[in-house]
């Protein structure tokens, strides 16, 4: 019984996963590979003209210029030019919150910021914000027939950077909720990091949402 | 007379087979390099998020099209094999410079959404409700102290925290090594749930919350060998 213990006591020790530092292995010859050295010159040469082919096309890929990141988790702006971070502010990205109406079409929304690559499509200085219907479901209010009762002066903040679907970079009037997701999809900024944001972007400028 | 003959043609043979082994060595680098680069072209050309680890660099980035969107430094990485009763259960197929997909955070970010219906328009509400202010990230996701992101083929990556452990107290450290240390066993016995390949980061506590609270869904993943950037010339 004792030994029977002691065979099982050994078997678990030795069960799991055995963990080492990392060594990198050498690299391994791979394909058709000529015999004779006079033939391996010529392949050298082709692959590493191939190599320095892609390593221009790899850095082709990466975005030139100023461009903006947002960790909508964390509620992070990042405006990025080349390998360079101009401004890092927080913002307030979608809160995730689910809205259900509760006559008429018993419609739903999700209110999340979207994943992705963007773009600005128009950037548009003291924006007026076009109420959608979520809008007036989530103050229990009738939806108005007449489009300019839809209109909303302000509260968009100074400047709005429309990246598309009705999302946008934009002001807040509400400058304490910051670093907390609170907005319907949209990301809000402060102030003062608006300005920033501004100045640097353009039609075009990507938009990275993670 | 003849070792003289034999010793003066080792000495003329051996700088050739020097050159022809540095080429060999040469052209294996430079066929990994550009396997490597193409891949992380592939990556870039699709539109999910992914990450590349580079041990040379002591990184890993969360990436989208060519674009680094947050780099994340490495502190340590190692790399576990299962084994079952001391035998090793090494899965022969290559994890490096190969893409994972469908990366999944274990134990997954739990994510409770708030859900609101609406009153009907013109039905006076009662009380307007106070305004509830929402809570930060680092409230709302909790970071466990060690967790995985475990891909579809077989590698995990685990990430711990440097000095995770080190502000608990020594039975809480102890009942953690012992939790853990069930779970590996549990992990490599059932050939369900066992880790192919596992690589063990440790970061920042900092970093590694981070990592855990901004991961998109369904990464992919990449493990660069070498320096791809590394001058490509051949002489």
């Amino acid at each position: 019984m004792t030994l029977v213990t002691l065979l099982l006591a050994i078997a678990w020790a030795g069960t799991g996963y055995r963990y080492e530092p990392y060594v990198e292995a050498p690299p391994a010859l791979s394909g058709d590979v000529p015999a004779n050295d006079r033939s391996l010159k010529p392949l050298a040469s082709r692959l590493a003209r191939r190599t320095r082919d892609l390593n221009a096309r790899l850095k082709a890929t990466a975005p030139r210029g100023v461009y903006i990141v947002i960790d909508q988790t964390q509620n992070r702006l990042y405006l990025k030019r080349n390998d360079e971070t101009l401004l890092q502010a927080v913002c307030s990205a979608g809160s995730g919150m689910v809205l259900k109406e509760s006559g008429g079409k018993k419609r739903e929304w999700v209110f999340d910021s979207p994943r992705g690559r963007f773009e600005v499509l128009s950037m548009l200085r003291n924006p007026v914000w076009r109420k959608p219907d979520w809008a007036f479901v989530e103050e229990s209010q009738p939806i108005p027939k007449n489009p300019t009762e839809r209109l909303d002066y302000g509260s968009l903040g100074e400047y709005a950077l429309y990246f598309g679907n009705g999302y946008m970079i934009h002001g807040t009037l509400y400058e304490r909720l910051l670093g907390r997701a609170v907005s319907h999809g949209c990301i809000r900024v402060g102030h003062d990091d608006l300005r920033e944001v501004w100045a640097h972007a353009n039609v075009g400028t990507p938009i990275f949402i993670y | 007379m003849v070792a003289v003959g034999v010793l003066a043609a080792a000495c003329t043979r051996a700088p050739t087979t020097q050159k022809s082994t540095d080429l060999r060595a040469e052209v294996a680098r430079l066929q990994r390099t550009s396997a490597l680069l193409q891949r992380q072209i592939d990556l870039a050309d699709e539109k999910e998020f992914y990450l590349v680890i580079d041990p040379a660099g002591s990184e890993v980035s969360l990436m989208l099209r060519g674009a680094q969107l947050q780099r994340y430094p490495v502190l340590g990485l190692q790399i576990g094999h299962p084994r079952v009763s001391w035998v090793g259960r090494h899965d022969p197929r290559p994890w490096q410079g190969t893409t994972w997909l469908n990366g999944k955070l274990d134990p997954p970010r739990q994510i409770d959404r708030l859900v609101i219906q609406a009153a009907p328009p013109g039905k006076d509400v009662a009380e307007p409700e106070p305004a509830v202010i929402p809570p930060t990230a680092e409230e709302l996701y909790p970071v466990p102290t060690r967790y995985h992101i475990r891909f579809a083929g077989g590698l995990s990556l685990e990430i711990r925290p440097r000095e995770a452990d080190a502000n608990a107290g020594r039975w809480a450290r102890l009942w953690a090594s012992w939790s853990a240390k069930w779970r590996d066993v549990a992990s490599a016995v059932l050939a369900r749930d066992r880790d192919a390949v596992r690589l063990r980061m440790a970061m920042n506590p900092k970093d590694a919350e981070s990592l855990y609270r901004s991961l998109p869904p369904a990464v992919r993943l990449i493990v660069l060998a070498g320096r791809p950037d590394a001058p490509a010339d051949s002489k």
